[in-house]
């Protein structure tokens, strides 16, 4: 029996839009963006689970709520079959040791001021669970395990003194140190050289055998899913509209926007140049989504039923869940 | 005007120094190109290749301290390089004009879109009127997939496919002989990704245009262009046709790049990998540029910089290995 690390069960985060001096006296009703309206998924154990979707499709909100880097507005997160959404930040606490972020911005998430080695050792110390001499040690060995070679040299330097790829692999380093059983990745690699992203992909799955971890992997590139994911889930305004292991999403899509979605990935060979054309529009305003499935202003397909009822996710057997009328 | 092989833009040993605090930067190190009217080629490389400085050179818009030092832009027989600014702004945006990255920070988000490309009109062309240019912007963004009726919308009003449509109808407002794109799409979702994408092929057979594709992503160029500029370094590696050089890489960067790109095509990949990351430009490898990080290097490599040389019919490689 595969055991889920993360449970998920009808996650809402509902922020409210900002509004002019002049509006909030006339106390009009305040608008909600729906960044995450209604989803449940589950993440197993040593794992990588893909949150795919474009901009402003709640994948990076999603990551958020299940650190409680931000407070959900509605619905449960089990951590180990612990529910997380409920605990005060001193129970939290215990639990932040277990889940660990690596952001998007390598420049932007570690501290200027600080010394690498310092800024990867930084949570030993907040934790209390080593002393200074200790936390080199420990620091010296995590960054031998992501390649941040000469270790003793690069422990003294600040950020803008090593590389973008170095920055990252710090910023991995960090996520690591305290052995967390989770790791939620936004974006790791889309700041990084075209030519240093498959050395940082392959790192992540190195140390993923090697620290028995679970990866949640948020990113707009389809592509990089395909290499490291085991199962993904596509987002849209909010919601998932399909879900399942890898090889049947990219090789049966069920979802239109799925399919959409994969075929307008472009193909680093020309042999590949697309034939067909990509459905017309954007993605709309998750202020005021549309009614019934979101999806069906954009669709090849829709029906009238598409602009009535919203679909629920159906189970199309091996855990490749759809939420589409059609199906 | 329409003769299809005529060679529209010839650059020549160009080079473009940035001399800054930390040391003097060649961004743009003896560069040749060679550009057909009708061709789109694209510029690839990743972040401090210097692709972007060779477009804005071209249209010698580098921002200081940067300057060009050496060679010839040869555009229309004559060299952009020796140009005074006043002649360059007769240039920019009539003969040759630009479609930048970010198409929010270029569109002034004090003025109505359908004004942005009135302007455009109007400096340019100092015979037509207020109203032919009008109807000229009404016709153009009907082509690009805007109505009309959003001529008086401002920049925030638009979506980000939008907004890069806008972009686009300001470069093709005077039917510029020449289009520099610098990563059109990089901002934008991989479906109005891939809708601007089908635009351009559009636009460029509809208008025959001429267009050079900045850009880092593999992707977007193989389904664009014609032929391609690899840049490392300040330096071209390696230029060929698109289909050749996605069939046969000869440069050893090149072979491993496209060897380090997930593909959503392949049933099962391995990725290569490419030890360490792009050189520190105020301290470059001696020798070949690239030899620190080749699986192929030789003795050689490091002592001498291997001459970019014609292997195989309009394919050229700046390697030792041929």
């Amino acid at each position: 029996m595969v055991k889920n690390l993360v449970e998920v069960r009808n996650l809402k985060k509902y922020f409210p839009v900002q509004k002019g001096f002049v509006e909030t006296l006339l106390a009009r009703k305040i608008d909600y963006i729906k960044a995450v309206d209604d989803i449940s998924f589950n993440i197993r154990k040593g794992e990588v689970f893909g949150l795919a979707g474009e901009s402003g499709s709640g994948k990076t909100t999603t990551g958020r709520l299940i650190l409680r880097l931000t407070e959900p507005t509605e619905g449960k997160i089990f951590f180990n079959n612990t529910d997380i959404s409920s605990l005060s930040p001193t129970e939290m606490r215990g639990f932040r040791k277990r889940m660990q972020i690596i952001f998007q911005d390598p420049y932007a998430s570690l501290n200027p001021r600080m010394k690498i080695g310092d800024s990867i050792g930084h949570s030993l110390l907040i934790h209390k669970i080593c002393d200074e001499d200790e936390k080199r040690k420990k620091v010296l060995n995590i960054m031998e395990n992501v390649g941040l070679t000469p270790t003793n040299v690069l422990y003294g330097k600040y950020p803008h003194q090593l590389s973008g790829g170095q920055r990252q692999r710090a910023v991995i380093a960090r996520a690591l140190i305290l052995q967390p059983d989770l790791i939620v990745a936004d974006e790791p690699i889309a700041m990084a050289d075209v030519s240093v992203r498959a050395t940082l992909l392959k790192l992540m799955i190195d140390l993923k055998h090697e620290f028995n971890l679970t990866y949640l992997f948020i990113t707009h590139d389809l592509a990089t899913t395909k290499y490291i994911c085991d199962r993904i889930a596509i987002m849209y305004l909010g919601k998932i509209f399909e879900t399942g292991n890898i090889y049947d999403v990219y090789s049966n899509p069920k979802h239109p926007y799925t399919e959409a979605l994969l075929s307008a990935v472009p193909i680093p060979d020309p042999k590949a140049r697309r034939k067909h054309l990509i459905p017309g529009g954007e993605i709309p305003s998750p202020i005021n989504p549309p009614p019934g499935c979101r999806f069906h202003p954009r669709c090849p397909h829709t029906m009238d039923i598409c602009s009535k009822e919203e679909p629920e996710l159906i189970d199309l057997g091996n855990n490749h869940l759809v939420a589409c009328h059609l199906k | 005007m329409n003769d299809t092989n005529k060679i529209i833009l010839k650059i020549k040993d160009l080079e473009v120094l940035y001399a800054t605090r930390m040391g003097l930067v060649k961004a743009v190190d003896k560069v040749d190109l060679e550009l057909k009217r009708g061709q789109t080629l694209g510029l690839v490389g990743e972040s401090g290749c210097g692709k972007s400085t060779l477009g804005f050179s071209i249209l010698r818009l580098i921002p200081p301290p940067g300057r060009i030092i050496g060679g010839e832009i040869i555009f229309d027989s004559a060299d952009l390089v020796k140009k005074t600014e006043k002649e360059m702004r007769n240039i920019r945006g009539k003969r040759i004009s630009m479609i930048f990255q970010d198409p929010m920070t270029c569109l002034n988000p004090l003025m109505r879109i359908g004004d942005h490309i009135v302007e455009t009109i109007l400096t340019h062309e100092k015979k037509l009127n207020k109203k032919d240019a009008i109807k000229i912007a009404e016709d153009l963004v009907v082509k690009l997939g805007i109505s009309k009726l959003r001529l008086d919308d401002y920049p925030h009003q638009f979506s980000g496919g939008m907004r890069q449509r806008a972009m686009i109808s300001l470069a093709l407002a005077l039917n510029s002989d020449l289009i520099i794109a610098d990563e059109p799409t990089t901002s934008l979702d991989v479906i109005v990704e891939a809708q601007i994408l089908d635009l351009l092929k559009e636009l460029r057979s509809s208008y025959k245009l001429t267009i050079i594709l900045i850009t880092h992503n593999m992707g977007v160029v193989s389904e664009l262009v014609d032929r391609i500029a690899i840049m490392y370094a300040g330096k071209i590696v390696e230029i060929a046709d698109c289909f050749p050089l996605f069939e046969k890489p000869l440069h050893p960067y090149t072979v491993g790049l496209l060897k380090s790109i997930p593909n959503i095509s392949l049933e099962k990949q391995e990725l290569e990998i490419m030890p360490g990351s792009p050189p520190d430009l105020i301290n470059l490898p001696t020798g070949c540029r690239f030899h620190p990080r080749c699986k192929n290097v030789m003795k050689k490599c490091s002592l001498y910089e291997p001459p970019l040389k014609e292997v195989k019919e309009n394919h050229l490689v700046r390697c030792w290995l041929y």
